[in-house]
């Protein structure tokens, strides 16, 4: 339940068009009756000058009590969709509210309606509410671009019965709308499961060390007693045993360029909030997001790391952070959602280099897991860690934008990444389907030299 | 922001009609003060129910706006049928060709009617008529701004038209409590207006994608909101009223002032005007009448009984509406015993076009007259509000009175009624005093020493003379003029007539001046037994009137060479029975004797010679002005609509399209066929056709302002994805001083390839304007963003 509320005054009451022209009819006409002494201009002169004033001070002193409730349907929306504002707007005052405009205001980058008229409101009704203090405000919101965009608060605008002043209010708070990146749907007979099974083993063979989190499941013929897991036999009330086989969990590694630390000539400093998003890092988080999305829904746990160090990055995309598969597209989306577009200044990244290359390195030379990255500026120094990076990862994607420099480029097609150029956002399915069959066949070729060695 | 111009309801459009007239009918109440009775009021409210009524029902049916206003002019023209036509109009509603004569002779009427009628008027037709017809055509513009142009806030510019005319006429203005009631009318029809204008907004909902969605409530009690609606009213009325009564009165009118009572002239100063047209030559016939022989009476216009200041006047005073010419009263003062006889006298007036009737003092019936005429107390003048003496017919019965000097020795004190005609100055020159009292030394009565003041103005040291005033100094009325010109001894008859009347008043006689003709010259012709006399403008006179109780107001002849001296009044009356002599105007040569005068211009206009020339040339001026005004207005609007494009040009939201459609406008305006629902690649294909844009400039001007307007019609909305600021800062569609160079170039293209005639049809008569009339003022172009 909202708290009703007082409307905070957004800005001083000012006169509409009709009353500042009354007002200076009114001064003009005071002049003239003053100079020509006529009563009864006079009279009306000061009609024309009280009725602003007052209608000034009507709309100052007025004050209107109001609930908001807000909620967006869906809560998450894609960009370049819509999402519709619901809006409940409820009179809490004992008198009716008449005479208000309302208008949302949305952070710059949505478009909100054009101020509209709000209907009269009853007064409210504690008990036995019949809904004639109530009105429903609903609209449709495009989301052209990711992005976490701040929706509300309300803004009311009243005026006076006459139509001579008006107030500007506002009421409620902020609430925040993500905006998720755009997910390309990919191939899905590629990159599944079952095409890069030969890497799996490995980590398919390891037992987790932690036994609470094994999952319990009844007895079945054939079960060894040895795996009769007590514990929840005795809860159940039935046998139960231990589900030690760990199903096929694979994993794979997403690397995405979060800090386009190449950029040497970066001549915006700093981004401000209201700055046109950078297309080529928008890319790249699509192509992340596509990527993302697609590998958790086939069942892989993913594993997802900046190319860079965690502390530069702004959002919460937090080094080495895995989402799992089912419902982990959510929390992935909406932290890509979150990540603002790098601009910092040079000064700041060059203390963080040094963690950089630490932090990518092979922790551990266990299985080698699919690795994908999206490089959308890199510098040398992470195209160096990338390459560190090459022996843990099988097949090694890089897909690419535009802007990344031939270096870059030539340095990991050495160490035999797969590169994979996208220009465009409908390039990606087409990307996606070629770097696996690519990256399959060069794998099987690997493998196939490697038994054969 | 929204379209302002949303379909109305029928209701909502009744609604807004019904405020209007409420605000024009209670407007109209201010005119209270200025006309006596109450029912014009009624005509006012039927003639603006009539006028709004059909506007309403009208757009209930749905009429296209621009039909509405001549509609609406056509029911004035009907109503006024109704009101005024009579038996003229067909079936009493259709007007006829004799229906707009009847009209055409009260709107001149009503003319009169407003120069002549003081205030507070009477309603005589002609002035119902004009009230009428103000009415319906302040009906047609009010209903044109609230529901046409939908801007209810300037309909205060009707309504304030009856209220202002109060205050040119009379020192109070409208009443204050009519005021404060068009204020409140006014506010309600803005608080229907606001109330309208947000409904019509509710169930006119955006269509589009991002449109909200409203649910309102079913049902909403409207009573609290009428309560802050009528508190704030109040609230604002009575500070206004409280400053109103609060403010000091700072200046005492010292502009208008002398202002006042230019449309309802009071009063006349016939008096020194007189003087200046005896010296114009040329008579000119002013009417003749059939009088029995020997029935020679004089003929007042007016007379003058305050003798104030510089110019003398009559009394300023108001037509009374009960005295119609119907019932003429007896003379003031009239007793039973004098002798007197009825005579009728049968007048056609020729060519003097005055209020003032000319008709002999005393009279007991007038008739014949057409127009309304009513008689003043007291001087038994007889003038109208609407009408003119010129061409008039009439017949009249004198009462000539024959009273004995004995009745007239014998009268007593007269009543206090009349101490104003005994008035005079406390700084009266001592030469009238010594002169009245060497003149009137042995005087038995006050009846002696008139007849002794007029024997010594008559005598021999007098003489007439119509320039010597003018050429000594002393020309016109006021006390100073009366001394000189008893020390000169040369004057003509306002002089003799305002020093006998003077001299009157200083031994105690009431006394008055009137102004008119003697008698006139006879002529030849006879109709049974009556004596057809003619009277030009040469008999224009003045002449002194002394009050004796009893017999009332009797008129005395101290002009020597003029007109007839009463036998009453010669010395040594009674002792003879003679009546009259006549020294009439014949005796006298004509040199001297024959004042000169244009009695139509200078009796009825009330002001002098030097002044009615600066008034013409200002009236003219205004005329001249009003036709320039009229006939540069569409250039003027056409102008300020250019102006208004290139300030969106170089500021505004959609420059090309602004620059665009100037383009458009001023083909048009050359009579290019050019429409304006056209794309823009057409448009340019069309008008490159034309001669002068073989030229690469103008060319390459055209192409780039089809490139801009194309860029911003179809090209990615800039103005809408990105914030404000990106648009203005980043890459704006396009600049704007290359699209006004662009324009320029074009449109001097476009009027080099034009004839002449087209340039200044185009100037003067711009098609656009009515390209964008006829368009209509129903509903705008789609809003954009």
């Amino acid at each position: 339940m909202p708290r009703a509320r007082l409307l905070r005054v957004q800005a001083w009451p000012r006169l509409t068009r009709r009353g500042g022209t009354l007002l200076v009819v009114g001064v003009l006409l005071l002049v003239l009756s003053l100079w020509f002494d006529l009563r009864d201009i006079l009279l009306l002169a000061f009609v024309g000058i009280a009725m602003p004033l007052a209608a000034l001070a009507f709309v100052a002193l007025q004050a209107p009590r109001v609930a908001v409730q807000r909620a967006f349907e869906p809560p998450v929306v894609p960009a370049g969709a819509w999402a519709t504002v619901r809006l409940v707007v409820q009179n809490r005052s004992r008198r009716t509210f008449d005479g208000a405009r309302w208008r949302d205001t949305v952070q710059a980058g949505l478009a909100a309606p054009a101020e509209a008229i709000l209907p009269a409101l009853g007064r409210w009704e504690g008990a036995l509410p019949s809904g004639d203090d109530t009105v429903r405000l609903e609209y449709r919101l495009r989301t052209p671009r990711r992005g976490v965009y701040a929706v509300g608060p309300l803004r009311i605008g009243t005026a006076d019965p006459f139509g001579l002043a008006r107030i500007a209010r506002v009421v409620g708070n902020a609430h925040d709308l993500v905006v998720t990146p755009r997910v390309t749907e990919l191939d899905a007979t590629v990159g599944s499961v079952a095409s890069i099974d030969g890497s799996l083993h490995g980590l398919q063979r390891r037992t987790h060390p932690n036994s609470d989190e094994l999952i319990a499941r009844e007895y079945r013929y054939g079960d060894p007693l040895r795996r009769v897991n007590w514990a929840a036999t005795a809860r159940r009330g039935e046998l139960m045993v231990r589900e030690e086989e760990q199903r096929g969990d694979p994993e794979a590694r997403l690397l995405v360029d979060t800090t386009l630390s190449g950029r040497a000539a970066q001549a915006q400093a700093r981004r401000e909030p209201g700055d046109p998003p950078d297309l080529r890092f928008e890319l790249g988080i699509e192509i992340a997001a596509s990527v993302g999305v697609h590998l958790l829904e086939h069942g892989f746990r993913l594993r997802c790391d900046p190319l860079h160090a965690p502390a530069s990055i702004a959002g919460q995309l937090g080094a080495g952070e895995v989402y799992r598969s089912p419902g982990g597209e959510h929390a992935f989306l909406e932290d890509l959602a979150r990540l603002e577009t790098p601009g910092r200044g040079r000064a700041h990244r060059d203390r963080e280099r040094d963690q950089a290359a630490e932090l990518i390195a092979p922790r551990s030379r266990e299985a080698r897991m699919p690795g994908i990255a999206v490089l959308i500026d890199p510098d040398v120094v992470e195209a160096h860690a990338l390459v560190a990076l090459r022996p843990t990862l099988e097949p090694a994607i890089a897909f690419v934008t535009e802007s990344v420099s031939p270096t870059v480029i030539e340095l990991l097609e050495e160490s035999d990444w797969r590169i994979v150029t996208v220009r465009r956002p409908n390039e990606i399915a087409s990307a996606w389907t070629s770097a696996w069959r690519d990256a399959r066949g060069g794998a099987a070729q690997r493998s196939g030299a490697g038994r054969a060695r | 922001m929204r379209a302002e111009r949303l379909p109305l309801t029928r209701l909502q459009s009744l609604a807004l009609s019904l405020a209007s007239f409420l605000l024009l009918a209670v407007a109209t109440m201010a005119l209270g003060p200025l006309i006596t009775g109450g029912g014009w009021w009624w005509l006012c409210a039927f003639m603006a129910a009539g006028t709004l009524g059909t506007g309403a029902a009208l757009r209930a049916l749905r009429t296209p706006p621009s039909l509405i206003a001549p509609l609406e002019l056509l029911a004035v023209v009907v109503l006024l049928t109704m009101a005024f036509g009579g038996s003229s109009a067909f079936a009493f509603v259709v007007p006829t060709g004799d229906t707009f004569e009847v009209f055409r002779g009260l709107a001149e009427a009503a003319q009169r009617t407003i120069e002549q009628q003081s205030v507070p008027a009477i309603p005589v037709p002609a002035l119902l008529f004009a009230l009428a017809v103000g009415t319906g055509l302040l009906a047609i513009v009010m209903d044109l701004i609230v529901q046409t142009f939908r801007l209810p806030a300037l309909a205060a510019a009707p309504a304030l038209v009856p209220i202002v005319i109060p205050g040119l006429l009379i020192e109070a203005g409208a009443e204050l409590g009519t005021v404060v009631l068009t204020a409140a009318a006014y506010l309600l029809l803005l608080r229907v207006d606001v109330r309208v204008r947000r409904n019509a907004e509710l169930h006119n909902p955006d269509v589009g994608d991002d449109a909200p969605t409203v649910v309102a409530p079913r049902r909403v009690p409207i009573g609290s909101t009428l309560a802050a609606s009528l508190g704030l009213a109040t609230a604002g009325l009575l500070a206004a009223s409280v400053l109103t009564i609060a403010t000091p009165s700072v200046s005492s009118s010292f502009l208008l002032g002398t202002a006042q009572g230019t449309l309802f002239a009071r009063g006349v100063s016939p008096y020194v005007d007189l003087g200046r047209d005896l010296r114009r030559p040329d008579p000119v016939p002013a009417f003749n009448y059939l009088a029995d022989e020997g029935d020679r009476p004089y003929f007042t216009l007016l007379t003058i009984d305050r003798f104030e200041g510089e110019v003398w006047g009559a009394t300023e005073r108001a037509v009374d509406g009960d005295n119609t010419i119907e019932r003429m009263p007896r003379p003031d003062g009239l007793a039973a015993d004098v002798a007197g006889s009825e005579h009728p006298i049968s007048i056609r007036v020729e060519q003097v076009r005055t209020t003032w009737l000319p008709v002999p003092y005393p009279t007991t019936s007038i008739q014949g007259l057409d127009g309304s005429w009513f008689w003043d107390d007291g001087s038994l003048n007889v003038r109208t509000v609407d009408s003119s003496t010129f061409g008039q017919t009439y017949e009249v019965t004198r009462l000539a009175l024959d009273p004995t000097p004995q009745q007239l020795r014998g009268a007593g004190a007269p009543p206090a009624a009349l101490a104003d005609s005994l008035a005079l100055p406390d700084d009266l020159p001592d030469v009238i005093r010594t002169t009245t009292e060497q003149v009137t030394a042995g005087a038995a009565s006050p009846y002696d020493a008139a007849v002794l003041i007029q024997q010594y103005l008559r005598g021999p040291d007098f003489t007439y003379s119509v320039d010597a005033p003018v050429s000594e100094g002393y020309d016109g009325g006021g006390y100073d003029v009366i001394a000189e010109f008893l020390e000169k001894r040369a004057g003509y008859c306002v002089h003799f007539a305002s020093t006998m009347a003077v001299m009157a008043r200083e031994v105690g006689i009431p006394s008055r001046i009137s102004v008119g003709y003697t008698s006139g010259t006879p002529s030849d012709e006879r109709i049974g037994g009556t004596v057809r006399v003619d009277v030009d403008s040469h008999d224009l006179h003045a002449w002194p009137e002394l009050y004796f109780q009893g017999v009332g107001w009797v008129q005395f002849e101290p002009t020597p060479g003029r007109g007839t001296v009463p036998s009453y009044s010669r010395p040594g009356a009674g002792e003879e029975s003679l009546s009259g002599i006549p020294l009439g105007p014949s005796s006298t040569p004509g040199a001297n004797g024959r004042p000169e005068g244009d009695p139509d211009r200078n009796l009825a206009g009330q002001a002098g010679g030097a002044a009615s020339a600066a008034s013409e040339w200002m009236r003219n001026g205004t005329l001249a002005l009003v036709v320039l005004l009229l006939v540069t207005a569409p250039a003027l609007v056409r102008s300020a609509q250019r102006q208004l494009r290139l300030r969106r040009v170089r500021g505004g939201p959609r420059p090309a399209g602004a620059a665009w459609d100037e383009l458009v406008a001023s083909a048009v305006d050359l009579g290019i066929p050019a429409d304006a629902r056209g794309t823009p690649r057409a448009l340019a294909a069309l008008v490159s056709g034309r001669a002068a844009f073989a030229s690469p400039d103008a060319a390459a001007a055209l192409v780039d302002l089809r490139d801009a307007v194309e860029r911003e019609r179809y090209g990615p909305d800039t103005g809408g994805d990105l914030p404000p600021a990106v648009a203005r800062a980043g890459t704006p569609p396009a600049p704007a001083s290359p699209l006004i160079d662009a324009l320029g170039r074009v449109r001097s293209a476009l009027a080099a390839d034009a004839p002449p005639a087209e340039r200044a049809r185009a100037t003067f008569l711009p098609r656009s304007l009515l390209a964008g009339a006829r368009g209509g003022v129903g509903r705008r172009a789609p809003r954009d963003a």
